[in-house]
C-alpha cells in the first residue's frame, strides 16, 4: 500500500464535474484507491463518496492505492489533481 | 368555485382536466425479507437501474431536442451517480445484510447521503441533494412491475398539479405533449421548470402555497396565466369567460406574430431598437422569432451556478461563441456574473448584514478574481464573429473600471500567447445601477464603449426601496420625479461622450414606461422575449415628436401620481385607443 499527500489546487474544489473525472480515471485501474480527508475516507472510485467529502481549494487529503498498478494510479490521479482537473486554463 | 391565486410564469390561458402528481408520496415500510429473497431483490434493484439509465438517457435525448448541448446541465449529475457503481453496492449490501426489500434499502441508503450532504455548509454542495433524492426516486418508482417512472395515469392532455416538481419531472412531463398546463404550490421564478414552460409555451403559475390542497384528481380547472390565477370548477358562465378569452388569447398571439416582422420605427420614422434579455443559451435560438434584433443582456450567472461554479474557459468559450453566431449580425451582450445579492446564492458571502450594500457583482470578482478573469477569456476569446460586447454590472467608481481593464489587457496577452485571441477586441460596457455611476459618465469616454440601464436597481438604489418588500414595494416607482430626473441626465451625459446606452430593466418591457423612456431621448430598449411585440405594438403607434413634447412637461409635477396621470391621460388623449391591446389583462 502506497500513500501520497495531495493538494487540491483547483478553484472549486471536488464538486461533481472534478469527482465525476477523478472516479472515471480511478476506475480504470485495479487498485483499491482511497481518499482521506479530516476523519473520512471513502473509495475514490465512486462518485457519491467524492462529493461526500466536500473537499475544497487549498484543502490537504491523502490518497492511499493497494494492489497491482498502485504506482501508475496515483500517479495519474495525482497528476490529474496538479493540472487542476483540466478546468482552469 | 374556488379561485387560486399564484405566480403567472408563462403566459396563456388553457382550460382542462387536474392530474395530481405525486402528491401521495409512497410510504416505504421496513419489510423484511427471507434469505432466499435476496437474490430476487437484487435482480429487481439491477433491472430498475436498467430502465432508470435508459429514462434519463432519453430525457436527455428528447431535452437536447428542445434546448441543445445545454439540457446536460439539468441530468448529467444524476445519469452519473446512477453509473456509480459504489451506490449499487451500498444498496445492494443493505439488502444483502439487513434483509430488507430493495425499496427500504434505497431509503436507508438516501437518507443517509441527505444526511451528510445537509451538513455541508457549502450551499454548491448542498445543491447535490436535489439530485441524490430525485434519482434515487426514479429507481423506487422502476422497481414496481410495470410501471413507467411517472406512476400517475396519463390519461391524455392534463393540467398538472403539484407540491413541486424535480428537474427530470419536469423534463418528461414537458417534452412530451400531454401537459397543457402546469400548477405548482412552490417553485422559484429562475427554476429549470420555468425556462422550459416559457420556451415550449407552457402556461404556469407557481407559488400557489397551498393549489394541492384545493384541487383534486380530475377537476376541470381554468388555469389563467396571464393574470396569475386558476379557477378550479369553473361554474358555466365563467368557463364561457374562459373560453371567450383563449380565443383573445390565440388572436392576440397572432397579431403580435405580424408585428414581429414590421420595421422598428415610430409613425414618424425615428428609429428604435429592442432586444432581449435572455438567461439560457439556448433561448437565443428563439428570440429572433419575437422580433428581437439582438440580445441586449445575456445573464451569465446561470451558467456558473448550474455548473456548480466550475464552468471553464473552454465550456463558457464554447456556449458564447454558439448565441453570437445565432443572434449574428445582431449585438450579443454579455453580462459578467451578477451574483452575492441573494441570501440563497452560493457566490455570497456569509454573515452580511446588508446584501444589497455588500460584497456583490463586481465588487465580489474584483476580490476573487479567478473566476471572473476566466469568464473575461472566454468572453473575449468568442467574438471571432466581431458582434460580442461585455458588460460590468454594479459600477460604483472608476477604480474598479481601471481594475477592469487591467484585468481585461492580461487576458487579452494570455490569450494571444495561447493563440486563441480572435484579433477582434470586444466592446465594453459597464451597469449604470448605483446612482454614482451616472456621474461618472463624462470622465469614461476613453475607457467605456456603451452603458446599460438597469432600471430596476437604478430605482431601488436611488429611491431606498426594496421592491419584494410589501410594506414598501408602493414607493417603487418609475415616475418618481427625482428617477425621471436621472434619466435625462443619464441620456445627455451619454449623448455628450457621443455613446450609446440601452435601457434593460423590467420598464422596458412595460408599455406606458417604456413610451415614457422613449419621449426621454431612449432609443434602446431590452427586455424579457415575450414582451417585445407590445412595445413594438406601441411604439409603431406613435409619433415620437408628440411624445417629446408630452415628456418635456413632465418637469412641471412634483408627485409620481400627478406624473403617471398627466402621461397617461396625455397619450389617450393623442391615441385613445394606444393602451387597449387585445391583450387579454
Amino acid at each position: 500500500m502506497i500513500e501520497k499527500t495531495q493538494v487540491i489546487h483547483n478553484k472549486l474544489g471536488l464538486h461533481a464535474r472534478a469527482a465525476a473525472k477523478l472516479s472515471h480515471l480511478a476506475n480504470m485501474f485495479t487498485a483499491d484507491i482511497f481518499l482521506i480527508y479530516n476523519e473520512d475516507k471513502v473509495n475514490a472510485k465512486s462518485l457519491l463518496g467524492i462529493l461526500t467529502l466536500a473537499a475544497s481549494v487549498g484543502n490537504e487529503i491523502i490518497l492511499q492505492a493497494s494492489g497491482g498498478d498502485e504506482q501508475e494510479a496515483l500517479a495519474a490521479i495525482s497528476d490529474l489533481f496538479n493540472r487542476k482537473f483540466d478546468e482552469e486554463s | 368555485m374556488i379561485r387560486i391565486k399564484g405566480k403567472a410564469v408563462s403566459p396563456g390561458i388553457v382550460m382542462g382536466r387536474a392530474l395530481l402528481y405525486n402528491f401521495e408520496k409512497e410510504v416505504i415500510q421496513a419489510e423484511n425479507i427471507g434469505e432466499k429473497s435476496v437474490e430476487k431483490e437484487i435482480w429487481r434493484l439491477e433491472n430498475a437501474v436498467k430502465k432508470s439509465q435508459a429514462q434519463l438517457k432519453k430525457i436527455n435525448r428528447d431535452l437536447q431536442k428542445i434546448m441543445g448541448k445545454d439540457a446536460a446541465f439539468i441530468i448529467e449529475t444524476q445519469y452519473l451517480l446512477l453509473k456509480d457503481s459504489h451506490l449499487l453496492d451500498e444498496i445492494r449490501g443493505i439488502i444483502q445484510n439487513k434483509l430488507v426489500k430493495a425499496e427500504w434499502a434505497i431509503k436507508e441508503v438516501e437518507k443517509k447521503y441527505l444526511k451528510i450532504f445537509h451538513t455541508i455548509p457549502d450551499l454548491s454542495f448542498k445543491a447535490k441533494s436535489n439530485d441524490i433524492s430525485d434519482v434515487l426516486t426514479r429507481l423506487i418508482a422502476n422497481l414496481k412491475k410495470s410501471s413507467p417512472a411517472t406512476s400517475a395515469p396519463q390519461p391524455g392532455q392534463v393540467i398538472l398539479v403539484a407540491d413541486d416538481i424535480s428537474p427530470s419531472e419536469a423534463a418528461t412531463m414537458m417534452s412530451n405533449k400531454r401537459l397543457l398546463g402546469l400548477v405548482l404550490n412552490k417553485g422559484g421564478e429562475t427554476s429549470h421548470t420555468v425556462i422550459l414552460a416559457r420556451t415550449l409555451g407552457i402556461p404556469a403559475i407557481l407559488d400557489t402555497v397551498n393549489a394541492t390542497d384545493s384541487i383534486f384528481n380530475g377537476d376541470t380547472l381554468a388555469l389563467d396565466s396571464v393574470s396569475g390565477e386558476v379557477i378550479v370548477q369553473p361554474t358555466p358562465e365563467v368557463a364561457a369567460e374562459i373560453s371567450l378569452k383563449i380565443e383573445k388569447f390565440r388572436l392576440y398571439k397572432e397579431q403580435l406574430k405580424k408585428l414581429s416582422q414590421l420595421p422598428e420605427l415610430t409613425l414618424d420614422q425615428h428609429q428604435f431598437h429592442l432586444h432581449a434579455n435572455i438567461e439560457l443559451p439556448f433561448e437565443s435560438e428563439i428570440v429572433q422569432s419575437y422580433g428581437a434584433q439582438g440580445i441586449g443582456l445575456f445573464r451569465t450567472e446561470f451558467l456558473y451556478l448550474d455548473s456548480k461554479m466550475s464552468i471553464s474557459e473552454e465550456e463558457q468559450y464554447l456556449i458564447y461563441k454558439k448565441i453570437a453566431q445565432n443572434i449574428f449580425p445582431h449585438p450579443l451582450v454579455i453580462r459578467t456574473y451578477d451574483l452575492g445579492r441573494d441570501k440563497s446564492d452560493p457566490a455570497a458571502p456569509r454573515h452580511e448584514e446588508n446584501p444589497s450594500l455588500g460584497m456583490m457583482a463586481v465588487r465580489l470578482f474584483l476580490k476573487d478574481r479567478e473566476p471572473f478573469k476566466i469568464q473575461i477569456k472566454a468572453i473575449m476569446r468568442a467574438n471571432a464573429s466581431g458582434n460580442i460586447r461585455i458588460l460590468f454590472p454594479m459600477i460604483t467608481e472608476i477604480e474598479e473600471i481601471h481594475a477592469i481593464r487591467e484585468i481585461m489587457a492580461e487576458a487579452k496577452k494570455e490569450l494571444q500567447g495561447a493563440g486563441t485571441y480572435p484579433g477582434k477586441d470586444v466592446r465594453v460596457g459597464i451597469m449604470l445601477e448605483i446612482p454614482a455611476a451616472v456621474r461618472l459618465i463624462r470622465h469614461l469616454g476613453d475607457i467605456v464603449d456603451f452603458f446599460s440601464v438597469g432600471s430596476n436597481d437604478l430605482i431601488q438604489y436611488l429611491l431606498a426601496v426594496d421592491r419584494n418588500n410589501s410594506d414598501v414595494s408602493y414607493l417603487f416607482s418609475p415616475y418618481h420625479p427625482a428617477f425621471i430626473h436621472i434619466l435625462k441626465e443619464i441620456r445627455s451625459e451619454v449623448d455628450r461622450i457621443g455613446k450609446e446606452v440601452t435601457i434593460c430593466g423590467e420598464m422596458a418591457g412595460q408599455p406606458v414606461p417604456a413610451l415614457m423612456l422613449l419621449g426621454l431621448g431612449f432609443t434602446n430598449f431590452s427586455m424579457n422575449a415575450l414582451a417585445i411585440a407590445e412595445i413594438k405594438r406601441v411604439f409603431t403607434r406613435i409619433h415620437y415628436a408628440r411624445l417629446r413634447k408630452i415628456v418635456s412637461q413632465l418637469d412641471s409635477f412634483g408627485s409620481r401620481t400627478e406624473i403617471k396621470t398627466f402621461f397617461k391621460k396625455s397619450l389617450l388623449e393623442l391615441y385613445p385607443d394606444l393602451l387597449d391591446s387585445q391583450r387579454p389583462l
